[in-house]
Parts: C-alpha cells; structure tokens; sequence
C-alpha cells in the first residue's frame, strides 16, 4: 500500500515544479501586454450615438464610418473596455444614416469606441480617454 | 490413484516437443493481436439513434405537435426495439428522435423505421414534406479534428484552402466523414436595390424566375448525318458572376432590363453567419502568438472498425505534405483533437500497468516459492494474456480501457492456477517420493481438480454482470468476459504449459527435508495464541464477533452518513472541456459571438489552458457526448461552443473536473452579465444523458408545466452544489406576424403566397440556383437577397414591392404588372413566437436540466435535497408533487415530475449489478453444495462475503472515492475469492478431522497451514490492483480488491475458523463417524 504514496510523492515535485512552469508563462504575458501599462492616447474615442431612425421608428446606434475595421467580409470596430482596454469586436453593420453608420449587432448603448481605426492599434492596449470624451460623459 | 484430466492433459504435454512451440506461438499471435486490435480509449457503444426531421412550412408547435409528431411517434413506438422517442415541435418542423435499445442492429433499425414511416406517411396532413431520416452513429464523432487559422487571411480565404485538404484527404483509404466547420463559402449574391426594381417595373419574383430559366443546359438529342451521331445541346449554364449579371430581367419601354441594372452581383463571400476564433491560450507552446485568429476546422471521422490512430497519423502525414502545395504559408494548420493520439496512449499507458501489475505479483509470488517458481508464474501469465487478446481481437472488441482493466483485475487472480500447481509440484519434488516425471503427475492429479472448482467458483462471481443492461452494459460487459476468457486460458496454461516449465525449471533437491511438523512453525505459535482464547472461552467468542459486527455496521453506516458517496462513475482526467453558451433567443449573432469572446478572454487566462476556439452560429465538433446530447443541431445565432484544450494531464496538477470547477463561477458571472446561460461540459466517465440531473415535469397543459418548471428551477438553483441549471423553455423571442388583407390582395391581384416568397427572398434570401464551375470543390449557390442595411426594421420590410398578376389571378380585371407596396397589402401583429413542444414517449414533458459540482458531486444526494423542497412547492390546484424516480406518472391529469439522466442510468446499473450479486451468491452456494455434500458449510464459508465490506467502504473513505459501478463489480468479484479462502480453510479442517484429529487441533492447524496460500493468492489479488488505483474510473475496482481484500482475508482466517467450530462443536462426534 504505500507505493501508490510513494509514487504521489514522486508525482508532486514535477508536478510543482510544471506549476511553477505555468506561473513563469503567467508572467511572461503582462510584459506583452506590458506595453499596455504604459497607455496609448488615442485622440478620437467616442460614444456609441443612438439616433431615432427617420421615420420616426426605434432607436438605432451609430458609430463614424471612420471606426469600421474590415476583414475580408468580418466587420468589427475597437471598443475600449471599461479597464480601457482595447478589444476588437465583431458587428453587423446596417445602411447610413447622419453620416454615419447604423449598428444592427454587437454595440450596446453607451460604449466607447476608436472614432478612426488605426492599424497600429492593436487588442489589449490600454489607451487613455481624451479630455473631450470625459467632458461628454459628464454632460450626460 | 486415478488420473482426471487435468493429469491427462499433463501427462500428454509435460513431455512433449509441441508444449514450448504452442506456448511461443500462443505468444506471438497475442503479440500480433495486440498490434491489429484497433485502439481506442472508451469502448464504442451502438446506440442506433435515427433523428427525423419532417418540415411543416408554415405551422405553429401546437398545429405540428398534433397533426405530425404525435401520429409519427405513435406509429414509431410500435416497432419492436425502440426504447424512447422523443419528440420536438418547433414553428415549421418536428424534430422526432428514435432511440433504439442498446445493441439492436443499426441497418435493421433503419429499414423498420423506414417501412413503418413510410406506411404511415399518408396520414400525413397537406403540406407536410418528405422526412429526412438521418442516422447518428459513433461513427460521426470526429477522431482528429485540424484548425485552419491564420494572421492574415479571412474566413472565406481559410475556408478555400480548407475546403482543398479536405479533398485530398478524402482519398486516404479508410477514412470517414470529412467535414469543415466554419469559414465562409463563396457565393453569387445578388443584392437587390429597392428603388431600381421600382424605377425598371421588376419584382424580386421576377428575377428568381428568369435567373432559374437562364441557368439551363440540355442535352436535346441527336441526329445522323454521313454515318455519324452528332449531339445536339441547348443552353449554356451560369458559369460567372457576369453571366448572372447579363441575364434579362425585364424589359423597360423598348430596351431589355438587366440584372446588372436592378441588382449589384457580387461573387465573393456570402454574409457572415458564423464566428469560428482560435487562440492560444496561458499554457500555449513557448513562442505561440497572441491573440485570436479566424479559423476553420477540418473534422475527420473513421469508418466503422478502423484504427484512429492509424488514420491519425496517415492524416497527419498527408497533411504535411500539402504544406507545400496547397497550403500557403501564412495558415497555420494546428491539430485540436487526436482521439487517435490519445488512445494509443491510453492503451500503451494500460500494458504498461498490466507488465507493472505482473510483475508486482510475480515478486510476492517468489517471497514464498523462490525465484524459480516466480519464473514458472511469471512466464504463464503473457500466454494467457495473449491469448485472452487474441479472443478479444476475434471477437472485434477494441483495445480500450475496459477490456484492458479486464486483463488488469484478473493479474492476481490468473496466477492463482499457476501458483497453486507450482506450489504442489515444488512440494512433491521436495518430498522426492517418486521420480521426477511421475512426482510431477501426482502432483498436479493432487490439485487439479480443486483448481478447476476455483477457477469455476472465480467465473461464477464475475460473469452474471454481462446482464447489465441499458447504455452502461456495452461498458462493462468487456469487464466479465474478459476476465472470464483470462480465466479459462490461465486453467489451461496451468494445465499445459506450468508442468512443462516447472518440470524443467524446479529442482529436486532441496537439501534440508526434515519430517514436517506444523506445530512448530511460526503460523501455527500465532494462530494457537489468537484462537485458543476464543474456542475456549465463548464470553470471548461473543465479545470478537460483536466486535466484528460493530465493525461491519460501522462500515456500513458511512453510507448514509454521507462520508462514502455512490456515484455511478467519477470524472476522468481529460483533456479538454468544452462552454455551451446559450443566449436568449433571439440574441443577434454578433452579439453572441461578443459574449463568447469575453468568456474566451477569461478562460486564456487559466494556466492549465493551452489553447481554445469558439464557434458562434455553428457547432463545435461534437464528442460522444455531444451526439447523444444533439449538440450538433446548435447552429443557431443565439448558440455558442467553446472548445477549451488544456495542456497534456501529465503536465499538470489539477484534474480536468477541478479545473472545470475552478473556471465555472467566472464563465457564468461573464454569462449572467448578458442575460445568457453558460455551462461547462465535461467529457463524462460513462456513457452520456441529456444532464447529469434532469427533472421531466409532466401536466395537463403548457402552461401549468411551464409553472411547475419555473419553481423546480428555482429551487435547483437554491441548491448548493446544483450549477449549470437551464431549461428547455425558449426564452420569448418577438415575432412580427406580416398578415395579409386579403381583400385588398385580391383586388390588386397579388397572392398571399408571392407576397409570402418576395418576403423570404427579401429577408433569409433565396437559393436560385448554382453556377456552373470546374474550379470549386464547394458548391457556389446564387443568392438573390436585400443589402443588409435594406433589412433592419419594419419600415424596410414594406418599402418591397410585389407585382400584379392582373387577370392571371383570376379575382381582379386589372392590368398585370403594377407594382403594388407591400405596405399597402399587409397589416403588422406583433407577438411572441410560440414555444417548442417537448414529447418523450408520447407525454409532453417539459426539462429541467443541471449538473453537480462541488458541494455535491453525486446527483443522487443533490436530488434527495431537492425532494423535500419540491414537495413544499404550492400548486395552484392544491396538491402537492412527490418526485418519481423510476418509473413516468401513469396520467398527466395532475402535474407531476420525473428524475431523469444520470439517475436512471445509475438505477439501472445498480439495479442490474445487484441481481448479478444475488445470483453470484446462489450459484456460489450451489457449487459449494456440490463440492462439501452439506446445507451449512457453504453458510459458514459465505461469512467471508460480508466482511469484504468492513474493509471496502472505510478504504473508499480513506482514498475519498465514490463508491462506484467499478467499485461494485470489485466488490462482487471478491465474493469469489474470498468464497474460496473460506472453501481452502475448511476444507484441510475436514480432512484434519478425518484423519482424527480433535475439533480445536484441527482449526488452528488448518488456520496455521492455509494461511500461507491464502496470503499468497489474497496478496496477489491486492498488489495486482495496486496500478488501478492511479485510474479515476478504475479507482473504485482497486479499492475494493485491496482493502475488501486485506480486511477480509484477516478477518476470514479468523472468524471462519471460530464460526465453524461452534456450529460443529456440538455435532463432533457424528462428523467422524460419518467421515470415517
């Protein structure tokens, strides 16, 4: 009977040290989104719009057809989570209305978004609000 | 003394040339056998499951509940091997499951639905179509599954490569379905504009209509012209998006109208209907990229009886050497499942245990035989075994986990034949009475035929449980026919092959042969110290066994104290896991696939997850589980799968179920923040259910059913322990009704169905057609639709126009071809899509569903926490429920509820296994009958079963283990061997008795002299099992054999003695005479 203990035993130090493995890749990934520590201030972020549509049926959201990201036939726009990370969501996309375009899926109320799409921005960077963006929050 | 067969058979083979050949070529054929045998982890069970699908255009769950799926179920119930039908009526179709009884023959199966459906089909109301009839088998379970994914590329891209290494992999020999999940096809789509079709007197149905009509070719005949046939063919197909585009739609004034003009053709991608991510996750391979990339998997099944990991590696290899051709370097081709891999390790890992299993006994055998007898042992258990595998790869089983823990459980019990003829031959030549040769024949003639009752005694214990029926019974016969197989071949091999080797192996001389006196040994000093108190003194006789009994009523009482729990099979140790999202219906596909990102982001987090993909809008590719679970039908955009891959179990501490665990509160915390339900599913241990607890609430109506439903799940989720509760009740989805006046209509011309197909074409889009390429292995469909930004509200919808048909109609005088709004014509009701409609033979039911996990991990004790709740439930009408367990509510007049799922396969097996135990016991008290010529004997022998358990259950409290199914069938098996401890002890207590010896000499002596083969043979049993012990499933098996097996065996050597004393205390005298 004690050599199943036995082997537990045996089992326990790989097992750690493959634990202590997993913390050293842990680690590993803050230091990539380690450029998100030092934040990114992007100058255009802005609220999803809602509008009522013209003829005067339900409220719609809207976001600058500048902030449209494609991929092939994926839409996604960057939204800017409430840790203000950035994180790329898939939406579906109606026609334009106001100059801008009608959100059918994927958007809620009240998300902020990157107004301009820059390549260079990428998932999980951590971007500072512009002035601008508070004060529009304040007024509401 | 006269020979039986077993010296016959030993006289004809100790001697003879043809003993070693049969024995190397016994060997080499199980070597052989071992290679051939396809592998795989879990046994494969047929579970013919036939899922019909009859579409209803058109009708409401109720109208399709009555007027298709109970007339087909009805009809379906009669065929002879159905067991459950189950059925769904949604809006436009029924859904009716058939489930056969484990083991029916899947074509017969298919042939009497088909003949019995057909038979009835013309009871079918008007406008119900042609059933499709699809058969799910083990056989659609993807073995390999491969992950398209890529930086650069988009789904249409990936899923284009995809679709060209699926075609070349299908010319692999033996391969299965190949199927692609995810990406997006090409399509022609031609994407009307509103005003265009106004502005040129065009209508949608028009263009269908003439897109059809053009997209023809012919062959319209031949004719003879100077002694040759020459072909006539009319048409030409639609080969490019600019064929469709010039295509005349109309004509306008005096100048034809094309389709280029009214509609924009686009030949590219078709509209987004699935999200399929992969990503690598915290315990990615060093070097692994971040973040998540567009995917497409590639699943490859294997034909029936094929080897996955045979195929496994062929796929592999081909697929590396398409990197070069066909696949472009920026897609990467990563392997998300290799069920080959893994059985193949399984199954590697289990020989290895079987070889360490083997040689943990042959060591405690040379403890008492010395290294020549161990080497006689040693050599007679890889033929039996390899024989044993030889059967198993005739009679088509596979190498699995069960039919390898079979040969695993049975080590210490198959050296048992070798050990004792060893044993009696290494004696006589010790005692150098006779020649070799005849030394060795008299030997074996000595115990050969009680060798030959316990072999029997051992198989009469573990082949009753092949009765265990119902889902578990394909996963557990292997276990007693196996063993059974093992045991007749280690008869045999004791028989043939032992004298052989022993004769040659075993020495005659052993120096020292003093005549034997068992008074002086250090077995006989112990035995006479520990029963000599209790023969004589009977306040101590009484005082051991109430102690012993205080014992076993201990043992037992753990039981329901709750610190031993039954369960039917604990969780394996798995590789992956996977997260059901459901959202509410009616949840748009990007937002579901917004919410699946988020738990995904969560779970890369883990430590112990290498990598992961979800699949918004289609399925993952399903597992067993996932089968019986119709996993396959979530395609829809409230639906979402997350496929977690964790890294390899030996490179982790956690189990996968911990893990599960851990990740459960996080994912549904994400889950709950959007109003959807997220549940973690495990592979589970045994065969699979619907949910681990599933509560079917049967009434009179819908609504009542519903209401009951609403509380039951509220009281499930009260329930500590309970997670992953959900129902089959669909959330309200809004549903616009578009009803058409049908004055008006009339009036102007138009027919409620144009108005119907217009707004089909206009919304879902509709199919027109194919174009005509050699290039794509996908079929590429013309699509005539509205741009999305035409569909995104009420007001769009009315802004289609239909076209007049005039007198054509037949109800107006008006002039053909006005176009007409749609607005003017149809009147919007807005309400609530009506709610599926759950059958299961023939009862409406609806189900409660919810797994266990933490506070309890065994449903039956969640469920006994439950009851009393819902027994407080008030109902409307007063009365209050009593929770069923195994038999349905025999009215549906009152509400009542049901426990299902794992429940009731653990009631079965439990029930079953039982029945098996009771008949075990009898034929066990037969056998000995017929050996001791006495009713009382066997009594006393039998003594030994029950105190099995006072070390079974506080050995299962010791490891905190489940009492489980495995545990069960240690427990029977050890019945037999404990029944032959008893039977070996007595047994030299008769013959002592016999030959004069005094009542109390007789039962030390005998205690003093069978302890050392009963150690022997016991200690077998016990290091044997050690291996199984490091199996989560297993576990219970080994258990049960080692502590039933030490416990037992100590207190057998005991008790049994003393028992037997008292009852032939008072009858010494007749017993002598009788015997003499």
């Amino acid at each position: 009977m004690g050599i199943p203990i036995k082997k537990k035993l045996l089992f326990l130090p790989a097992a750690g040290l493959l634990f202590l493995a997993g913390c050293g890749n842990n680690e590993v990934k803050p230091v990539k989104s380690g450029k998100a520590e030092v934040p990114v201030a992007v100058e255009n972020i802005v609220p999803v719009r809602t509008a009522v549509g013209s003829a005067g049926e339900e409220e719609v959201l809207l976001v600058p057809k500048s902030a449209i990201v494609s991929r092939g036939e994926l839409t996604g726009i960057l939204v800017v989570g409430a840790d203000d990370r950035l994180s790329l969501r898939w939406i579906s996309t109606g026609r334009m209305m106001h100059g801008e375009v009608v959100v059918l899926g994927g958007l809620d109320k009240g998300e902020f978004v990157v107004g301009t799409y820059n390549p260079t921005l990428n998932e999980g960077v951590t971007v500072i609000k512009s002035p601008r963006v508070t004060e529009e929050v304040q007024k509401k | 003394m006269n020979e039986g067969i077993a010296g016959k058979l030993a006289k004809q083979f100790i001697n003879s040339k043809i003993t070693p050949l049969l024995m190397v070529a016994a060997l080499l054929v199980g070597i052989m056998a071992t290679f051939m045998t396809p592998r795989e982890e879990e046994p494969q069970i047929v579970v013919p499951m036939v899922d019909l699908f009859i579409p209803f255009p058109g009708a409401a769950p109720a109208e399709i509940e009555a007027r298709v799926a109970k007339p087909i179920e009805r009809t379906l119930t009669e065929i002879p091997g159905v067991d459950y039908v189950y059925s769904t009526s949604m809006p436009d179709v029924a859904l009716v499951t058939v489930r056969y009884k484990v083991g029916e023959d899947a074509e017969k199966s298919m042939v009497k639905l088909w003949s019995t459906l057909m038979k009835n089909m013309d009871k079918m109301p008007a406008g119900v179509q042609f059933p499709l009839m699809k058969k799910v088998s083990i056989d659609d379970v993807p073995v390999l599954n491969l992950t398209f994914w890529s930086k650069s590329k988009d789904p249409f891209q990936i899923r284009k490569t995809a679709v060209e290494v699926a075609d070349e992999l299908k010319k692999i020999k033996n391969i299965g379905d190949v199927e692609i999940k995810g990406g997006l096809k090409r399509q022609i789509k031609i994407v009307l504009d509103k005003e265009k079709l106004l502005k040129y007197n065009v209508s949608p149905l028009q263009i269908t209509r003439q897109v059809q009509m053009a997209n023809s070719q012919m062959t319209s005949g031949d004719f003879k012209q100077m002694n040759q046939e020459i072909v006539v063919r009319t048409g030409t197909f639609l080969e490019s998006a600019s064929d469709v585009g010039n295509i005349v739609v109309g004509i306008y004034g005096a100048t034809p109208v094309y389709l280029r003009d009214v509609a924009s053709v686009v030949d590219g991608p078709e509209e987004v209907n699935n999200y399929n991510f992969f990503g690598w996750a915290a315990a990615a391979p060093k070097g692994s990229v971040s973040g998540e990339y567009p995917a497409v998997t590639v699943t490859v099944a294997k034909r029936k009886g094929g080897d996955a990991s045979v195929l496994a590696d062929k796929v592999m290899e081909r697929v590396a050497g398409l990197r070069q051709t066909v696949i472009p370097s920026d897609i990467t081709v990563t392997e998300t499942r290799n069920y080959g891999a893994t059985a193949s390790e399984k199954v590697f890992t289990l020989l290895e245990h079987l070889l360490m299993a083997v040689v943990a006994v042959t060591i405690v055998v040379g403890f008492f035989l010395g290294w020549r007898g161990s080497l006689v042992v040693l050599a007679s258990v890889p033929i039996t075994f390899a024989l044993t595998l030889l059967i198993y790869y005739l009679l088509d089983y596979s190498l699995n986990r069960v039919t390898l823990f079979a040969l695993i459980f049975v080590t210490g019990i198959v050296v048992d034949d070798s050990i004792i003829i060893a044993e009696n031959i290494h004696r006589h030549f010790a005692m150098k009475r006779q020649p070799k040769l005849q030394a060795a024949i008299t030997a074996i003639n000595e115990v050969g035929n009680p060798t030959i009752l316990a072999t029997f005694t051992v198989i009469a214990a573990v082949l009753p449980m092949v009765f265990v029926s119902g889902l578990m019974g394909p996963y557990m016969s292997p276990m007693p026919i196996g063993a059974s197989l093992a045991m007749i071949f280690s008869l045999l091999v004791a028989l043939i092959a032992t004298p052989w080797l022993s004769f040659r192996l075993l020495k005659t001389e052993s120096g020292h042969h003093e005549e034997y006196d068992v008074t002086k040994t250090g077995y006989y000093k112990l035995f006479n110290k520990i029963l000599s108190p209790f023969i004589e003194s009977p306040v101590k006789r009484w005082l051991a066994f109430g102690v012993v009994g205080l014992m076993l009523a201990g043992a037992i009482a753990l039981v329901p104290l709750k610190a031993v729990q039954m369960k039917m099979l604990p969780f394996d140790n798995k590789n992956e896991f996977q997260v059901i999202l459901d959202m509410p219906e009616g949840t748009s596909l990007e937002q579901t696939a917004r919410v699946t990102k988020e738990i995904s982001a969560y779970l890369k987090t883990i430590p112990e997850v290498s990598s992961y993909q979800y699949y918004v809008g289609t399925n993952a590719p399903i597992n067993f589980n996932g089968l019986v679970r119709h996993y396959y039908l979530r395609q829809k955009a409230n639906m979402a799968d997350i496929q977690v891959n964790l890294v390899h179990k030996g490179e982790r501490k956690a189990q996968s179920h911990d893990i599960a665990k851990r990740v459960r509160p996080g994912v549904q915390q994400i889950a709950q923040r959007y109003h959807g339900n997220a549940k973690i599913v495990e592979i589970p241990p045994g065969p699979p259910v619907m949910s681990t607890l599933v509560a079917e609430i049967y009434g009179p109506s819908q609504s009542e059913q519903i209401a009951l439903a609403t509380e039951v799940k509220k009281v499930f989720k009260e329930t500590p322990g309970v997670v992953d509760v959900d129902w089959m009740v669909e959330a309200d989805q809004k549903v616009y009704n578009l009803v058409v006046n049908k004055e008006r209509a009339a009036f102007r011309g138009v027919s409620a169905e144009q108005i119907a197909q217009t707004l089909r074409m206009s919304l879902a889009g509709m199919d027109v057609g194919l174009i005509h390429t050699a290039t794509d292995l996908d079929p590429v469909t013309i699509q005539v639709r509205l741009p999305q930004s035409d569909r995104t509200s009420l007001h769009d919808l009315s802004g289609i126009f239909v076209q007049s048909q005039g007198m054509g109609t037949l109800t107006t005088r008006l002039r053909a071809g006005e176009m007409i709004p749609l607005s003017e014509l149809v009147k919007v009701e807005e309400k609530i899509q009506d709610k599926s409609i759950f059958h299961k033979d023939l009862r409406r039911v609806v189900y409660v569903t919810a797994d266990v996990a933490g506070a309890t991990e065994s449903p039956v004790y969640a469920m006994l926490d439950m009851d009393k709740k819902i027994q407080k439930i008030k109902l409307p009408a007063g009365y209050s429920i009593d929770p069923l367990y195994t038999a349905s509510p025999t009215s549906e007049d009152k509400l009542s509820m049901k426990w299902d799922g794992e429940w009731q396969i653990t009631f079965e097996v439990f029930r079953d296994l039982g029945t098996a135990f009771a008949v075990v016991l009898v034929i066990i008290y037969l056998l000995i009958i017929g050996w001791f010529q006495s009713f009382k004997t066997p009594l006393i022998m039998m003594i030994a079963i029950p105190l099995s358990l006072v070390g079974i259950i506080p050995g299962h409290m010791l490891h905190g283990a489940f009492f489980t199914a495995t545990s069960m069938i240690g427990m029977i098996a050890l019945a037999g061997i404990m029944v032959r401890n008893s039977v070996l002890l007595i047994d030299f207590i008769q013959i002592r008795r016999a030959e004069g010896v005094e009542l109390k000499q007789a039962v030390i002596e005998s205690a003093a002299v069978r302890t050392r083969p009963i150690i022997l043979t016991s200690g077998a049993v016990v290091i044997g099992s050690i291996v199984m012990l490091f199996d989560p499933i297993f576990q219970g098996l080994a258990i049960s054999l080692i502590w039933g097996g030490i416990l037992s065996t100590i207190l057998t050597l005991v008790v049994v003695p003393i028992v037997y004393y008292m009852a032939e205390k008072k009858s010494e005298k007749p017993v002598i005479t009788k015997k003499s």
